[in-house]
């Protein structure tokens, strides 16, 4: 069965704005932290923000359910016009805001309480990252949260390649354990 | 030993985003080849990261971004390309002053937005061209075997063998190409493809035992073509069995296609 969110994603498809109006009430507030979080700033989050469900809107005949679910769809395209966004900036050497690892520690988790139907989910992955040994959560950070490459994570750790690869990979397969006990 | 360990390492690090350079073109090129392994890996690994995009507060963005994005889909419907900034030509009308200070503004959000998409466009052709360099050379793998049939049904003495589907998949077929001395070509159809860590084995019947001729993977079509050895004793019958994938010397598992 279509849930809520897939639903209002084949109703764009044909054209309706009013659902597009709803997927945006009902997913922005979700994907905005996440890009304010990569991008840092506020106003280049809004204009992401606006980018990512332009392209939504444009995009929606393409979606298709088997793949994820909406929510999912959407992270994976802020996420990577987030980052879009920062390696642009970061190449004409535009910013030079805090390092990476500031802007990652000022992002405190918070169970609010319109999430909190999903809160405990959501809470047992951010634990399992908490928990993690610092060197395979720095390795994903830099990884998803600033966009930087392994070739990039292994000069700015000065560690080999291997041995980011390694760290992704080791600090993953806990992630997604900790999901697969929780469905 | 495990040799899928090393795309477990780059599909962890493709799943993060950061898979650069030859291994990305190699991890890519691995996924085109329908690795339901690596497959199941990226989506758990979506699904971990998903959630813990999701982990932060909810906060509602500023007003002017739904305001905005209202109004343009009002004047498109989803699938035709709007115009990115249909206030620019207003814009340019005002004062010399502010038209430069709009142009100088536009471009630089352009100039960054249009780097960010060249940037991602020269890594999907280099993906591309991977891509084509691999369909390319299976191309002539497949000629290769086509060719080394025919020739062997040219000689008098090949036999060809029909093999019917049995147990788990009653649908699938094959057609042995066999000469006693040349050995032969396997071609199997309607076979669905083997699970992770799974493999179809064939085995020549005819001595005291099961001997194992060699295992072989099916296309997404359910597609297979296998070049046999010729085996000591002309075998009588052939059959095929889905058995772990590195093959195993007698057969453990069900028979999936066999000859009469």
């Amino acid at each position: 069965m279509a849930t809520a969110g897939e639903r209002l994603v084949r109703q764009m498809a044909a054209g309706d704005r009013e659902a597009f109006g709803a997927f945006y009430d009902r997913y922005a507030p979700l994907v905005y932290p996440l890009i304010v979080r990569i991008v840092r700033d506020r106003s280049d989050a809004a204009d992401v923000l606006q980018d990512v469900f332009w392209e939504a809107w444009q995009g929606a005949a393409g979606y298709d359910p088997a793949r994820g679910t909406p929510e999912a769809w959407m992270i994976t395209r802020a996420r990577t016009r987030a980052i879009d966004r920062v390696r642009a900036l970061r190449r004409r050497g535009e910013t030079f805001g805090p390092p990476v690892d500031e802007g990652l520690a000022a992002a405190p988790p918070e169970p609010g309480g319109d999430a909190a139907d999903r809160a405990g989910d959501r809470g047992l992955v951010l634990t399992a990252l908490e928990e993690l040994p610092p060197a395979q959560r720095e390795a994903i950070e830099l990884a998803y949260y600033a966009g930087l490459t392994q070739t990039e994570i292994s000069e700015r750790l000065k560690q080999p390649l291997g041995t980011v690869k390694t760290r992704i990979r080791l600090g993953l397969e806990r992630l997604r354990d900790v999901v697969r006990r929780a469905t | 030993m495990n040799t899928h360990d090393t795309f477990d390492e780059l599909a962890a690090v493709y799943a993060v985003g950061a898979l650069d350079g030859d291994d990305l073109a190699r991890f890519e090129a691995h996924l085109a080849e329908g690795c339901a392994r690596c497959a199941t890996t990226l989506r758990e690994s979506g699904e971990a990261l998903g959630r813990l995009a999701l982990a932060g507060t909810p906060e509602v963005p500023p007003p002017r971004v739904r305001a905005s994005l209202v109004a343009r889909a009002a004047g498109a419907r989803p699938g035709r390309a709007a115009p990115r900034r249909a206030s620019w030509v207003p814009w340019a009308a005002a004062t010399a002053a502010a038209a430069a200070i709009a142009a100088m503004i536009t471009g630089g959000v352009v100039a960054s937005r249009y780097e960010a998409r060249l940037g991602q466009m020269a890594r999907e052709t280099a993906a591309v061209r991977e891509r084509l360099q691999r369909s390319e050379a299976a191309l002539r793998d497949q000629v290769a075997v086509y060719r080394g049939a025919v020739e062997l049904l040219r000689d008098p003495a090949t036999r060809v063998v029909e093999l019917r589907g049995a147990g788990p998949s009653p649908e699938a077929t094959g057609r042995m190409v066999w000469h006693d001395k040349a050995g032969g070509h396997l071609f199997v159809a309607n076979l669905p493809p083997a699970p992770a860590g799974k493999a179809y084995e064939l085995w020549t019947l005819g001595g005291p035992a099961p001997q194992p001729a060699g295992t072989f993977q099916v296309d997404a079509a359910g597609r297979a073509s296998h070049r046999v050895e010729p085996a000591g004793a002309p075998p009588a019958k052939f059959a095929v069995t889905l058995e772990p994938e590195a093959g195993v010397p007698a057969p453990t598992g069900p028979i999936v296609l066999a000859s009469r």
